[in-house]
């Protein structure tokens, strides 16, 4: 009984959470995407790394940080453009997503000459 | 034509004249002149086949008592001498002139070679000279070196004529002939410093020698016993200097050299040994064999002529140099399988063994280590009886530069596909939410 009701609360929970998220803008659901595809892009090369080990590292640690970086920087933006935060209400939308472009084409940019 | 030449021969004097006053020199190795210092001037005649030999073989002897009071080492700051030879075990209190134990250790400091012969009645000087040079004589001044069963049959009571046949296996002292016959010693025990690693005893004493006074009746056990008593050293010091001491000044002798030996409990006569011995330690002592020096160190990169001023991490370079010893008359190639050269920088890096082709020139080759610094090529060779090798030479190891770190490396690729797939996403991303209605 109690396992029935475990999977109840999570079934419930789960539903929620849906129910929740789906009240969110798209425009932050692309952001979300876009975080998750950074994320597991890192995972992919550091199990890669783990099968092949860490020869040229300054490789390895460059895709992996580009990835990182790319996913901080969009939670980032999200966290600026969303009209829920009341910390950034002052901040157009338009200016959030220029500070983004600055911040990624520097990253890159970094990346590149790491990469090797 | 020939004025000029004149004058350029007078300044090679002039520039050269420090050098030719100076001791065995590698420019000028046969130049050679010994003071010979004798109690009484009828050791020339008692001791003359050494003599003998060394006049024949180049060297200009300056027989002089060694209380004349005109004795002089050196004159206006050069040395008059390039050698000297002390046979001259009882000189009492002083020697003559300006000559004391500071005057003569001053001469060996600079690089000069001392041969010191003592005897029964050997003085304070003498013993103190010994002792600066890490050998000390026995403090009993009666004592003589006594050997109940290793005498040379003379007399019956008399057995302090010992016959010695424990010589230090080395070649390059002893001649690689080797000593023929037995030695025949009559005279004092010393026994080397512990402490000093520059003295090598060549002849010691039997298991039964001791050191004590004949046909007197011993109170006391004898300070030196056995094989611990050295008989004959040698000495090669810190600036290649050479000294050899010897507890017999009989030794040297015409009359040990030539008469035979018999020893005790053997019926068969041999001829001695002392001539061979004398002659070997007397061509060691003066740098006829064992004086190595080396030139042309050479270091550049595999496939290379130059020497760079500078290595990089990894490099594959090749080391070389080339050793001669002196023979007395020539520098002859040094022929030896245990030359090392190390690439040090606090602690050798690599250490190898040089291979030579039979004409004094080591080679090695070897990967310079994935580390970067200053390094030194060191090459430390010091091998019993051979004057020490020292040669060390700086040069820095840099990393890589930047753009000599290996590309496109095929393991990387997935991080390469990584990087740039972000670069697009970030496109891709940049456009959809701009224009996401």
């Amino acid at each position: 009984m109690a396992g029935g009701g475990t999977a109840n609360d999570v079934r419930t929970l789960v539903s929620s959470l849906r129910s929740a998220y789906s009240a969110t803008p798209v425009r932050l659901k692309i952001i979300d995407l876009y975080v998750l595809y950074a994320l597991i892009t890192a995972f992919v090369q550091v199990a890669y790394m783990g099968m092949v080990g860490t020869f040229p590292f300054n490789a390895f640690l460059s895709g992996v940080l580009s990835c990182v970086g790319t996913a901080v920087l969009a939670v980032c933006l999200r966290m600026q453009v969303n009209k829920e935060n009341k910390e950034f209400k002052d901040l157009p939308p338009e200016r959030a997503f220029a500070d983004f472009v600055l911040c990624n084409v520097v990253l890159h940019l970094v990346i590149m000459n790491f990469l090797g | 034509m020939a004025s000029s030449a004149r004058v350029r021969a007078l300044l090679w004097v002039a520039v050269m004249l420090p050098v030719l006053c100076a001791a065995f020199s590698e420019e000028k190795p046969t130049d050679q002149r010994v003071l010979v210092l004798l109690d009484d001037l009828a050791l020339k005649s008692s001791h003359s086949i050494f003599f003998k030999s060394l006049t024949s073989r180049g060297y200009e002897l300056d027989f002089k008592l060694a209380d004349d009071s005109k004795l002089a080492l050196q004159r206006y700051g050069e040395y008059l001498y390039d050698a000297l030879i002390l046979f001259a075990p009882s000189v009492e209190g002083q020697l003559g002139g300006n000559l004391d134990v500071a005057a003569i250790l001053d001469f060996v400091d600079s690089g000069h070679d001392l041969i010191l012969a003592a005897d029964a009645h050997t003085s304070d000087v003498i013993r103190d000279i010994a002792t600066e040079c890490g050998v000390d004589f026995d403090e009993d001044t009666e004592a003589v070196v006594v050997d109940h069963i290793n005498f040379a049959v003379q007399s019956e009571s008399d057995h302090s004529l010992i016959v010695g046949d424990k010589l230090i296996d080395a070649d390059v002292i002893l001649g690689k002939d080797g000593i023929k016959g037995p030695v025949l010693f009559r005279g004092i025990a010393h026994s080397v410093n512990a402490a000093s690693d520059l003295v090598v005893t060549v002849l010691s004493a039997s298991p039964s020698a001791f050191s004590a006074t004949p046909n007197a009746v011993m109170t006391a056990p004898p300070a030196l016993t056995g094989t611990s008593i050295s008989l004959v050293s040698v000495v090669q010091a810190r600036n290649n200097a050479r000294i050899l001491i010897s507890g017999s000044l009989d030794l040297f002798s015409d009359k040990f050299f030539k008469s035979p030996v018999q020893k005790f409990g053997s019926s068969s006569k041999s001829a001695s040994g002392n001539e061979q011995l004398a002659l070997e330690l007397s061509k060691w002592t003066f740098h006829e064999r064992g004086h190595l020096k080396a030139v042309n160190v050479h270091h550049q990169k595999v496939g290379e002529k130059d020497e760079p001023a500078m290595y990089r991490i990894t490099d594959q370079l090749e080391y070389s140099v080339e050793i001669h010893e002196w023979t007395g008359k020539e520098w002859r190639p040094y022929q030896a399988d245990d030359v090392q050269v190390q690439f040090y920088m606090m602690s050798p890096y690599v250490l190898k063994t040089m291979d030579h082709n039979g004409k004094g020139l080591y080679h090695t080759s070897f990967q310079v280590p994935d580390v970067y610094g200053v390094f030194q090529f060191k090459v430390e060779y010091k091998k019993l009886g051979y004057t020490s090798l020292t040669l060390s030479k700086q040069i820095p190891v840099r990393p890589f530069r930047h753009n000599e770190y290996e590309r496109f490396i095929k393991a990387a690729y997935p991080y390469y596909g990584g990087a740039f797939s972000m670069m697009t996403g970030f496109f891709v991303f940049g456009i959809v939410f701009l224009y996401h209605k």
